[in-house]
């Protein structure tokens, strides 16, 4: 169990994608401290820590998961932070974590399209949690 | 013999020939688009129409027969003229994008409508709007570029029996997408790459992994290590303007020295390390009763194909990793232990010809601890781009050798590359190991080649072991239901996914040609035959590893740094 004593949060604003990573997450044993908007999602910020980030990108705002990463990162750099988005799909602009100087401008350390396999989102949540 | 007319001139041909054959076999070219050979022709395109003087009409050269009697012109002006709006129909609502296209100077439709002399946008339609799929590990799909030949579904599903895209929608909102619209991650996508090779245009390509290792090289922390596939040095020629076949070995070690990667490993080394582990596993298998036959897991197209499609057959894979991740874990074990390197520290890169390494090289199995086998991994195609980037003029440079300890090999771990090559490398070491003697006859010429299943039977010592290679992973179920239904003559199984093994792999230069495809194949059977150690328990470095690091081959450290496992995976 990669999320057994470990706590994540979870902010996305599409209610179906968020009770599917609900689900995911939990499954993987992880305690979530879910937010369905970049309001609540700094909300949840302020009052709790977690060992791991899973935002929506455009929420109120066109980047509202950019946005609470780097306040996130601000309070705990230590924090691995996965954007889970459509912006691909959706807008044909594609962001990428390739280089650090990517990943301190969006203050994510990995962005994934959203349609994510339960397979893949436990690999990559061991690799940024160095299990 | 028939004999029919073209373009005024009688000529005489055999029967049964398509006359798109037929008239390319007296120097008349004709484009195609939908058309890929020895595949049942579509005759999608219309591209390939010519005049039947006898009828008036336009046929498909790619999907009519020559017949006797037939009167034909090919380049006529009426045939002109409809090829002509054929092409002005395919750009009217295609992006336009060729400047920030990856198969910019590299595409067929941009050839086509120079050929047909396109100067003017006559036909104006509405720009496609299909979205994006980013989805995959080592697959972009982008459907807006899309010009609906239906080549790529062909060799997904004739070609390759994975059937993860096909044509959605109707009309003018037909696409080729994946079932239920969803991203190709969910699909049954092996990540093959035979699609891209067969993509006229740059609606496929791969993920581009050279961003990261541009930062790995620049930061002085990182400690980057890159490995070579077998087959590499014998199809980058093409990419670089010389003779299809050719190798460039040497050279290549200097050119990546020339980048600044600090150490240049040969993954024919590990493909020598996997013919030790899985002679010895065979051999261990054949005596204690283990599952035979015993099929080689080298391919991460095929192991994933086998997850999804052979749930019942995983057993049956053998458990050695590929030679990619068996150099990945040497590099961060032995490699780092020696020179006293952190593994966080070193950033592993792989040059190979697969589109599939890329996800092989992400599976949860191959990382421990956040530290992974191998970190990137660059396509042929993509490493003769890098070469550009560096400003690398790889003819000007004279040969070097690959880094020991982890870069001398056999022949035998350099015929990895062929359909073939691995069984023919495998039997020559279990050979030494059964029999104690070196095999008499190294060449099994009844599994070299392009057939789609070759068997042979071979008498080692007191055993007789049955062998087969599969070539293509259409055929694979051919076989595997063979298996299934009682056959018990064959104990151990080559599965390569693309046509004549990873000389023709997903990642490798676009040919479309199956000339310069033989020769890449005769080329790595030329330095079998020419250079000296042809066996991998021969091979110094192999000798050192086991003699200072691994210990014995299928032993415990090896089982920990070498073997992996597989899952069955539920896909759409």
């Amino acid at each position: 169990m990669i999320g057994k004593d470990k706590k994540v949060f979870l902010v996305d604003d599409d209610i179906d994608f968020k009770d599917q990573m609900e689900i995911l997450l939990k499954g993987f044993g992880f305690e979530v401290l879910m937010g369905e908007s970049q309001a609540e999602g700094e909300a949840l910020l302020k009052n709790n820590k977690a060992d791991l980030a899973v935002f929506d990108l455009m929420m109120e705002n066109q980047d509202s998961g950019f946005i609470l990463a780097n306040k996130a990162k601000r309070i705990n750099p230590e924090m691995p932070i996965i954007i889970a988005t459509a912006v691909a799909a959706e807008t044909g602009i594609s962001f990428s974590v390739d280089t650090e100087q990517d990943k301190n401008w969006l203050g994510a350390d990995l962005i994934l399209e959203k349609g994510i396999r339960k397979d893949q989102l436990h690999r990559e949540i061991s690799k940024l949690l160095k299990l | 013999m028939i004999k029919l007319e073209i373009n005024n001139k009688q000529i005489e041909v055999e029967e049964g020939k398509l006359l798109l054959d037929v008239c390319r076999e007296e120097g008349i070219n004709i484009p195609t688009m939908c058309y890929i050979k020895e595949i049942m022709p579509t005759g999608a395109c219309r591209l390939c129409v010519v005049e039947d003087l006898n009828t008036g009409k336009l046929i498909t050269s790619c999907s009519n027969m020559a017949t006797q009697g037939m009167k034909v012109s090919t380049h006529s002006k009426r045939v002109a003229e409809s090829r002509k709006v054929i092409v002005e129909l395919l750009l009217s609502n295609h992006p336009d994008d060729c400047l920030y296209c990856v198969r910019n100077t590299n595409c067929e439709l941009q050839d086509l409508s120079y050929n047909v002399g396109i100067r003017e946008r006559r036909i104006r339609g509405e720009k496609n709007k299909h979205k994006i799929d980013t989805s995959g590990v080592s697959l972009v799909r982008d459907p807006a570029k899309c010009i609906l030949c239906g080549r790529c579904v062909d060799a997904c599903g004739r070609v390759m029996g994975v059937h993860a895209i096909d044509f959605v929608n109707r009309g003018n909102k037909s696409e080729v997408g994946v079932a239920f619209n969803k991203g190709l991650n969910t699909s049954s996508c092996v990540n093959c790459g035979q699609c891209i090779i067969v993509c006229p245009v740059g609606a496929l390509y791969e993920k581009d992994h050279s961003a990261q290792i541009i930062e790995a090289l620049d930061s002085p922390k990182k400690h980057v290590v890159v490995q070579y596939a077998p087959s590499i040095t014998v199809t980058l020629a093409e990419e670089i303007g010389l003779p299809a076949g050719t190798d460039v070995n040497g050279i290549l070690n200097a050119a990546l020295r020339k980048i600044g990667f600090d150490a240049v490993f040969d993954s024919s080394f590990s493909a020598d390390l996997t013919i030790m582990e899985e002679a010895t596993e065979l051999i261990n298998r054949i005596s204690n009763g283990g599952k035979l036959p015993m099929i080689t897991s080298c391919c991460p197209a095929w192991v994933k194909y086998a997850e999804e499609f052979a749930p019942d057959m995983i057993d049956n894979l053998s458990s050695c990793k590929s030679p990619q991740q068996m150099m990945g874990s040497m590099i961060n074990n032995y490699y780092a232990e020696m020179k006293n390197i952190n593994p966080a520290d070193i950033y592993s890169v792989a040059i190979m010809p697969c589109t599939a390494k890329k996800f092989e090289a992400q599976r949860e199995e191959m990382t421990s601890q956040g530290i992974t086998d191998v970190d990137a991994v660059l396509t042929t195609r993509e490493f003769s781009q890098f070469l550009n980037k560096f400003g690398i003029d790889i003819k000007s440079l004279d040969p070097e050798d690959a880094d020991s300890p982890l870069g001398k090999r056999s022949t035998a771990g350099k015929i990895f590359g062929a359909s073939g090559g691995v069984m023919e490398a495998a039997v020559r070491t279990a050979h030494k190991m059964i029999t104690g003697k070196p095999i008499k006859e190294r060449k099994i010429d009844a599994i070299r080649g392009f057939d789609d299943i070759k068997t042979t039977q071979l008498q080692v010592g007191d055993l007789n072991i049955g062998i087969a290679v599969v070539n293509g992973l259409g055929n694979v179920d051919t076989l595997l239901n063979e298996i299934r239904n009682g056959r018990d003559d064959i104990q151990f199984i080559e599965v390569m996914a693309c046509p004549g093994g990873c000389i023709n792999g997903g990642g490798q230069p676009i040919a479309l040609n199956t000339d310069n495809i033989k020769k890449r194949m005769a080329s790595l059977y030329t330095i079998d035959d020419t250079e000296e150690i042809r066996t991998s328990y021969e091979n110094p470095d192999i000798i050192n590893i086991y003699n200072n690091y691994l210990e014995e081959p299928g032993g415990k450290k090896s089982h920990h740094l070498l073997h992996t496992h597989y899952m069955e995976r539920d896909v759409m």
